[in-house]
């Protein structure tokens, strides 16, 4: 088989395995709903009545509650990955992701700000939108301190956010323990990722950035193979390598900050996805970032699956079915890595 | 306001009374879902069996409930608040918390659910107010109405009897929390016969407090749950343990179910207390049967 072949037996195996992914995931839950019924379901909505659908209820579980949450995981699980690939091209790091950002505290410190001052009991929508701010304003702040003394080097970026994130940890920890007891079960619920309890609304607000986000970072797919060359092979090329770069960086960032603020911290996707591939897709990014973007969101989707049904008492966090599974992931390409190295 | 106006507004609050009574025993859920822990408790008193679907799995935690072993059988226990369970019971109302999200309201909301919301449970009073409201949103206002008879007269009766009587200082330890105004646990101290330290102290709502105000403070008792290992937490601590309070066994361990009742079973706890702090006054630990 070819290279070419074998890229585009991948392809078509992620296009398959999303679609059933989703499938199982629209069927699966503490109300069981079949499959057929869910096919027939999803037909008859289209005009294609084949079969007696679901019974009443099982279509408002499937409509209502099942369907905003999975494409909500699809999606998330596709934007963190694009963003890990997109991050690994940029700092030349094949175990970056998303976590270098520095937004995923800043939008943890909207998020408590939401719970303590009651807004998320009160308003709709109140909790998301906090964390989104709170994630944006993390990036501004990121920004303009590191353009403060002129350019920032890439290093100088890293270590803005790192300083801004522990300024944001340290925050959220204060109105941590100043928050009502009551109040810090909802905040723990978030930081520890999932889920439930999201519909159409929260899906509208995570499409709208990762939707645009992901289709401009995959645009810019040639930049960021150049700059992976290094930065002086980049400018020689004569690529802006300083705007491409501050480019890169806010878009992953406008991508994974409204991602982190509907489902919280969903570690592991960002790096596992992309590493991955690039042994079976290549490193190009124009193929690297697509391919992540479907087994992402798969990889999402199936432990969002696995969230709701390996708890007896409470849905599993969703973070920790990635962590459980990326943290190993993790470990053995470190491993792999510093053989190399 | 002149006779006649008066009553004018008499006759059309008498006649809009009597439309919402008309609605709202039209709307009369017949079956009814809790999602929290307090609900559950009020439905087992209010409504028969078959009319209440589900309930929390706590409701028969005897170390959290005060209903455990009474709950109906065929009601459903549900162990998280599962939207897709609750769409599957098809519930005319759904009772939810104070503190259960605005986005999960909307997701019920749009699940076709109605919802009615427990609320003012920071106090005895405003206990009082939810038992009513509650009992109206699910049709049950005569047995809405015995259960707050009862909470009346207990609660008269704990005030006849400790009218006069000194106040100990009482803090709640959640270690390192405690209650200041606002709360039940204050507001239960001082129907139980005692002064809330967390109150004294300016704080509000449960909060965290330093071991270092707690021992300026030197309450004149701890009020800690029982089986929770704050009380030998207490008499460990490195300051606290140097307390009068802590040195003279002042530790009232009080029942989980009672300290967290924030049901009828609130009139209980303030009993349950009182007889802790005045046992000369209030010799028994539960009310009288008389006043049932």
């Amino acid at each position: 088989m070819s290279e070419r072949d074998r890229r585009r037996l991948v392809f078509a195996a992620f296009a398959a395995v999303l679609p059933l992914a989703l499938l199982v995931a629209l069927s699966r839950g503490s109300v069981p709903l079949p499959m057929g019924g869910v096919l027939r379901s999803a037909l008859g909505r289209v005009g294609v009545a084949w079969g007696s659908p679901l019974p009443g209820t099982g279509e408002v579980i499937l409509w209502s509650v099942r369907l905003p949450r999975v494409l909500i995981a699809a999606l998330v699980g596709g934007g963190l990955a694009v963003v890990g690939a997109s991050l690994q091209a940029l700092f030349r790091n094949p175990l970056a992701d998303a976590g270098l950002l520095g937004v995923g505290p800043g939008a943890a410190l909207g998020a408590v700000l939401a719970v303590d001052l009651g807004w998320a009991h009160e308003r709709f929508l109140a909790m998301p939108l906090s964390a989104c701010a709170g994630a944006l304003l993390a990036l501004l702040l990121i920004y303009a301190i590191a353009h403060a003394g002129g350019r920032p080097t890439l290093s100088g970026l890293l270590l803005t956010g790192l300083a801004v994130s522990a300024l944001a940890a340290a925050g959220t920890s204060v109105l941590l323990v100043a928050t009502e007891e009551f109040r810090v079960r909802t905040i723990l619920f978030w930081l520890a990722g999932g889920l439930e309890g999201r519909g159409y609304e929260h899906l509208a607000l995570v499409a709208a950035f990762v939707g645009p986000g992901a289709l401009a970072l995959l645009l810019l797919a040639r930049p960021l193979d150049v700059l992976s060359l290094g930065e002086e092979e980049a400018a020689s090329l004569s690529l802006p390598v300083h705007g491409v770069r501050i480019l890169v960086f806010g878009l992953c960032a406008l991508v994974a900050g409204p991602v982190t603020a509907v489902a919280g911290a969903v570690p592991f996707v960002g790096l596992i996805a992309p590493h991955a591939l690039r042994a079976l897709v290549g490193p190009p990014s124009r193929r690297l970032l697509p391919a992540s973007f479907l087994a992402g969101a798969a990889l999402v989707v199936i432990a969002d699956v696995a969230a709701r049904s390996l708890g007896q008492y409470v849905e599993l966090p969703l973070g920790s079915v990635t962590a459980f599974v990326g943290a190993p992931y993790f470990l053995v390409a470190l491993r792999g890595q510093e053989g190399r190295g | 306001m002149s006779g006649r106006r008066r009553a004018a507004a008499g006759a059309l609050a008498f006649a809009l009374a009597a439309a919402s009574s008309v609605s709202a025993g039209d709307a009369t859920p017949r079956k009814v879902a809790s999602l929290n822990l307090t609900a559950d408790e009020l439905l087992v008193e209010m409504l028969p069996p078959d009319r209440l679907v589900a309930v929390t799995r706590w409701a028969d935690d005897p170390d959290m409930s005060n209903v455990a072993g009474g709950v109906p059988a065929a009601a459903v226990r549900l162990p998280r608040a599962d939207l897709e369970r609750l769409v599957a019971l098809q519930p005319d109302l759904v009772v939810v918390s104070e503190y259960t999200d605005a986005d999960f309201l909307r997701l019920l909301e749009k699940s076709g659910l109605r919802h009615h919301r427990l609320s003012g449970l920071d106090t005895l009073a405003g206990i009082r107010a939810a038992i009513v409201d509650l009992g109206r949103a699910v049709g049950a206002d005569a047995a809405a109405g015995r259960l707050v008879a009862r909470y009346d007269a207990v609660l008269a009766e704990l005030s006849r009897r400790l009218a006069g009587a000194p106040r100990p200082r009482v803090l709640y330890w959640g270690d390192p929390h405690t209650a200041g105004a606002g709360t039940s646990i204050g507001s239960l101290v001082e129907t139980g016969g005692g002064t809330n330290v967390g109150r004294e102290l300016g704080l509000t709502g449960i909060v965290p407090l330093a071991g270092e105000r707690a021992l300026e403070a030197d309450p004149d008792v701890f009020l800690v749950t029982r089986g929770s290992g704050a009380a030998t937490a207490l008499r460990r601590h490195p300051l606290l343990s140097r307390t009068r309070a802590v040195r003279e066994g002042r530790v009232v361990e009080m029942p989980n179910r009672l300290l967290v009742a924030l049901s009828d079973h609130a009139a209980d706890a303030a009993w349950w207390l009182a007889s802790r702090l005045h046992p000369a006054r209030v010799p028994e630990e539960a009310p009288p049967a008389r006043l049932e």
